[in-house]
């Protein structure tokens, strides 16, 4: 597919690499020449020296046969106006922008546009890391408000039903659970075994209502 | 009338102040410190708003709801398109009016981004200049809202075909109405025995035919040379 990327920042340059090593042709642009040493040696797609609102800089990108486009330079102002611009003048199917500062995310959710704020959800990301090492995110949906975490079932819930642990739980919700190998979708009869991994849909706050309970001993 | 200014950056001090003397309500939003020092010599205090202006909170707490107009002239065409988006479509704002900064950025000033009005520094400034050269040159003030007609000015070179002919004989009708001369300053409203002098700049309405039947009517013969001697 053909992607264009505006802003070859750290950001920029590290998904320009992905979207080349998927096998996509991707073009970079950005105003600083000198950004594009940023890019990974190894990349193999185009770079255009240009501002991303110039009409004759997106048409040279190729926007008019574009798949999708990401602006992603560390103004957000910027971001929702270009992504806007390829939506909204050249009907790109997809595009994302990204949210640098999350004091500005308004901006780009007032466009209606998909995004990412990088900042928001790896401050997040450590957090949730540092209060509860052992839990994994395996899936993270919009800019983190909702995550699916896996969990190990403790000894101490080993028999008792998923309902006896979810049950008092608000904002979070069982998705798999997962027993030798094989994936179920669990229901609130489902007897526990120690080990058994558990995929839970959850908030932060869910979460942490979770792991406490986990740490408790199951009501007899 | 009530008017949002988002930018307090020359432009918008000098919209501020111009539309306060008019008795307008006025509040300019502005974020950089740099600026505010500024700004706040130059504008009574009430009229300023602390605040990034493309904020939707910002301009939300700035009495956005209340506002008329919305003019967003920062000095950077991203920010005076996110202000007029965000203005029309999360505040219902009547009219938008945008500053263009680079004209490399003017085609997207428009109803996509919710522009009404786009008014382009660089490009006014050019237009004003050619017409302070123009050697009696026609000049089109305005086009007339999706119409073939314009309003145009130009001034009477000597030599001019139509000096000395009254209006009503230069068959201009239904193409072209001759609205106003302007003689040594004084602007007066011609009538059909009216006629026009080498020097006198003139207001005309007129269709693309008309403005060229009347340039023909206005040609100069020949232009002044850099000493004001005249070609032979």
């Amino acid at each position: 597919m053909n992607f264009i990327v505006v802003g070859c920042g750290r950001v920029g340059a590290e998904l320009c690499y992905h979207l080349f090593k998927g096998g996509h042709q991707v073009v970079v642009v950005d105003s600083r020449r000198d950004s594009f040493n940023r890019l990974h040696p190894d990349f193999r797609g185009r770079t255009l020296e240009g501002e991303g609102l110039a009409e004759s800089v997106l048409e040279r990108a190729g926007i008019q046969e574009a798949n999708g486009l990401a602006a992603v330079t560390n103004s957000d102002t910027l971001n929702a106006v270009v992504a806007h611009t390829a939506r909204a003048f050249y009907n790109v199917p997809t595009v994302v922008a990204r949210n640098y500062d999350p004091n500005l995310r308004p901006i780009i959710e007032a466009f209606g546009l998909q995004t990412v704020g990088s900042t928001y959800w790896g401050a997040q990301r450590v957090e949730e890391l540092l209060m509860n090492p052992s839990q994994k995110v395996v899936y993270s949906a919009g800019n983190g408000e909702v995550e699916i975490y896996e969990i190990i079932i403790p000894e101490s819930w080993n028999g008792k039903t998923l309902g006896d642990l979810m049950n008092p739980i608000k904002q979070c919700y069982p998705v798999a659970l997962s027993r030798a190998g094989r994936a179920s979708l669990p229901e609130a009869g489902t007897k526990l075994q120690t080990g058994d991994l558990l995929n839970v849909s959850s908030t932060f706050a869910g979460m942490g209502a979770l792991t406490e309970r986990l740490s408790k001993k199951a009501e007899a | 009338m009530f008017v949002l200014i988002g930018g307090g950056g020359r432009t918008g001090t000098r919209l501020a102040s111009l539309l306060l003397n008019q008795n307008y309500k006025v509040r300019l939003i502005e974020h950089r410190r740099e600026l505010l020092t500024y700004l706040h010599q130059e504008l009574p205090t009430e009229v300023i708003y602390e605040g990034n202006a493309v904020d939707p909170s910002v301009l939300e707490a700035a009495g956005i709801r209340e506002a008329n107009v919305v003019a967003a002239v920062t000095s950077e065409d991203a920010t005076n398109l996110a202000i007029c988006f965000v203005s029309k479509t999360m505040f219902e704002v009547p009219r938008t009016i945008a500053r263009v900064n680079n004209p490399i950025n003017a085609w997207l000033f428009n109803e996509k981004f919710k522009v009404d009005v786009a008014l382009n520094s660089a490009d006014v400034l050019a237009h004003l200049i050619q017409e302070e050269m123009s050697l009696g040159d026609m000049m089109t003030i305005f086009k007339i809202r999706r119409g073939s007609y314009s309003v145009v000015e130009e001034k009477v070179p000597a030599g001019a075909k139509a000096i000395g002919i009254q209006l009503k004989d230069m068959a201009l009708a239904e193409h072209c109405v001759i609205a106003a001369i302007i003689r040594n300053g004084v602007m007066t409203l011609p009538r059909g025995d009216s006629t026009l002098k080498e020097n006198d700049e003139i207001v005309a309405v007129a269709s693309a035919q008309g403005a060229q039947m009347l340039s023909e009517l206005l040609a100069h013969p020949v232009y002044p040379t850099r000493n004001g001697m005249k070609k032979e």
